[in-house]
């Protein structure tokens, strides 16, 4: 008697399951094949770009088929809440996948993330102008030098396209390959190299122990081997004004103010500029005899390591403390300047703090956040 | 023990994916039910809630990421140091949002004990009594911690 009870409830949950199942499958196939969406036009930043596409697909990959390039790192699972856009109207309800990956004002803004945006009629969005030139490269491995104990730079010639136009502050995506039962990921690192330089591009890239992407450039991108990317993509980039500058980054951090400061130098823009660069200690310092014969020749450059945790007796002559005080210490009075900062989130509040503190309105400290 | 459709679903969330090289399971053959259930229960002997042990992890890591990649001292004998990493990782427990990547490794110098933070893995304690896996980098052995915390008086 108990048995035949158990075995009914077990049966009726099964059956339950299966329903369910076959439900979902023929949502799925219905949304598919027999929904049919028609043709919908895609209206971008106010008419500047219209296109026509299939109706039913994800606003992402609808964009991405008409090499409209949205950064994203999940492959479309709404996970990684890269590809925001404005979705000014025609997007539908914001998703429960959406709503935890967007603040307040970003809903209130209409921003969506566009992979969880499906395209079912005409829709409006508003991108960034510099998205419409993100485009997909290859390109060879050139070197892969060291320059500490856990960082590389990384130089890639391309092949196909073979030039590209970027302003120093931008980033690349770069495609990892599968490799030990790794998925295939993107990871944003950004560029060290000169504009001027179109035909390679080159990365600073700071090891992350068990990083999917840093352990496949350290451990298995060999020189000469083909790399995947797209870019470049990013709004961190020097003002159009004359006002001083103050720039602070240390690690792989220091990759867009390289760009930055060495693409000033070429286009002979002399505006003064400290560049205060945070280490822990000499181990940890790189592109010293660069930046110090840069100092030398442009009357308008300081530069200005700083070591946080160097030995007191290692002979090091140079600045000491976190690198928030070595600038309150050598520059108390930022009136008139703009910083710029790049890296991680926890270095750049302090660097904010320090820097309104020394007369640096917000809305003139300009930084790449690595989150 | 068999698993529910849904039960497997979320499993695969925290298998290795494209955010997590070694996924939050490690090498442990329990269910998440199951590991959650085994950690907590250590926890209540030791009469800690996980919402204040999550307090205390998320108080190391701020300090030592105050301290921008120097060594610091949480308490006498546990060092802590931060290390910054690009990007952001979404929870297993999907619907809850991104975390900053970076992390944090105390080390307990008279044992050489290492135990490595991250702002996800205090959220998944707090939210959820999850520790993670046996076996997987970013696990926070409530032993090891409750260990740390009652030798050093810092609860």
């Amino acid at each position: 008697m108990t048995q035949n009870l158990w075995m009914n409830i077990l049966l009726s949950i099964g059956f339950l399951a299966a329903l369910g199942t076959v439900l979902s499958v023929l949502l799925i196939l219905a949304e598919k094949k027999i929904l049919n969406y028609g043709e919908c036009l895609i209206d971008i930043n106010d008419g500047k770009k219209t296109i026509p596409v299939q109706g039913g697909s994800s606003l992402l990959s609808s964009l991405s088929e008409n090499e409209i390039f949205i950064p994203s790192a999940c492959g479309g699972r709404g996970s990684c809440a890269y590809c925001k856009v404005q979705v000014k109207e025609g997007g539908g309800m914001i998703g429960p996948v959406e709503t935890p990956s967007l603040s307040g004002d970003e809903i209130k803004n209409n921003i969506r993330l566009s992979c969880q945006v499906k395209v079912r009629s005409d829709i409006f969005i508003s991108i960034p102008d510099e998205i419409f030139s993100v485009k997909h490269f290859t390109g060879k491995v050139v070197h892969k030098k060291p320059l500490t104990h856990d960082i590389i730079e990384l130089k890639i010639a391309l092949t196909k396209p073979e030039n590209i136009d970027f302003t120093a502050g931008q980033y690349l995506q770069i495609e990892t390959r599968e490799y030990k039962g790794r998925e295939q990921v993107s990871r944003a690192y950004s560029l060290s190299s000169v504009p001027s330089d179109t035909r390679s591009v080159e990365l600073i890239i700071r090891k992350v122990p068990e990083g999917i992407s840093t352990t496949w450039v350290f451990d298995h991108l060999k020189e000469g081997d083909p790399v995947n990317f797209s870019g470049p993509y990013g709004d961190f980039r020097l003002s159009d004004t004359d006002s001083p500058v103050v720039f602070i980054a240390g690690g792989s951090g220091i990759a867009p103010i390289w760009s930055m400061l060495r693409d000033m130098k070429e286009k002979g823009i002399a505006r003064t500029a400290y560049y205060f660069f945070g280490a822990l200690s000499q181990r940890d310092l790189f592109f010293l005899d660069e930046l110090r014969s840069l100092e030398e020749e442009l009357g308008w450059f300081t530069f200005i390591p700083a070591l946080s945790h160097e030995p007191d007796n290692s002979g090091w002559e140079g600045e000491r403390g976190l690198i928030t005080d070595v600038v309150r210490r050598c520059l108390p009075d930022l009136n008139g300047f703009e910083a710029y900062l790049c890296g991680s989130p926890g270095m750049i509040d302090a660097c904010i703090k320090v820097l309104t503190e020394s007369g640096i309105p917000e809305e003139n400290i300009f930084y790449d956040k690595f989150a | 023990m068999k698993q529910s459709p849904d039960q497997s679903d979320l499993m695969k969330n925290f298998s290795p994916s494209k955010f997590s090289a070694g996924g939050f399971l490690g090498t442990d053959t329990r269910t998440i039910g199951e590991i959650i259930s085994a950690d907590l229960k250590v926890l209540e002997k030791n009469d800690i809630e996980k919402e204040a042990l999550a307090g205390t992890l998320q108080s190391w890591y701020d300090r030592a990421k105050a301290a921008m990649g120097g060594e610091t001292e949480i308490a006498p004998g546990v060092t802590a140091m931060y290390h910054e990493a690009r990007g952001k990782i979404p929870s297993p427990f999907r619907g809850e949002g991104t975390f900053e990547k970076g992390d944090v490794v105390l080390r307990e110098a008279s044992s050489g004990k290492e135990v490595v933070l991250t702002c996800l893995s205090i959220h998944l304690i707090r939210a959820h009594g999850f520790f993670q896996g046996k076996g997987q980098r970013f696990r926070v052995d409530p032993a090891d911690i409750i260990d740390i915390i009652k030798r050093t008086g810092t609860q």
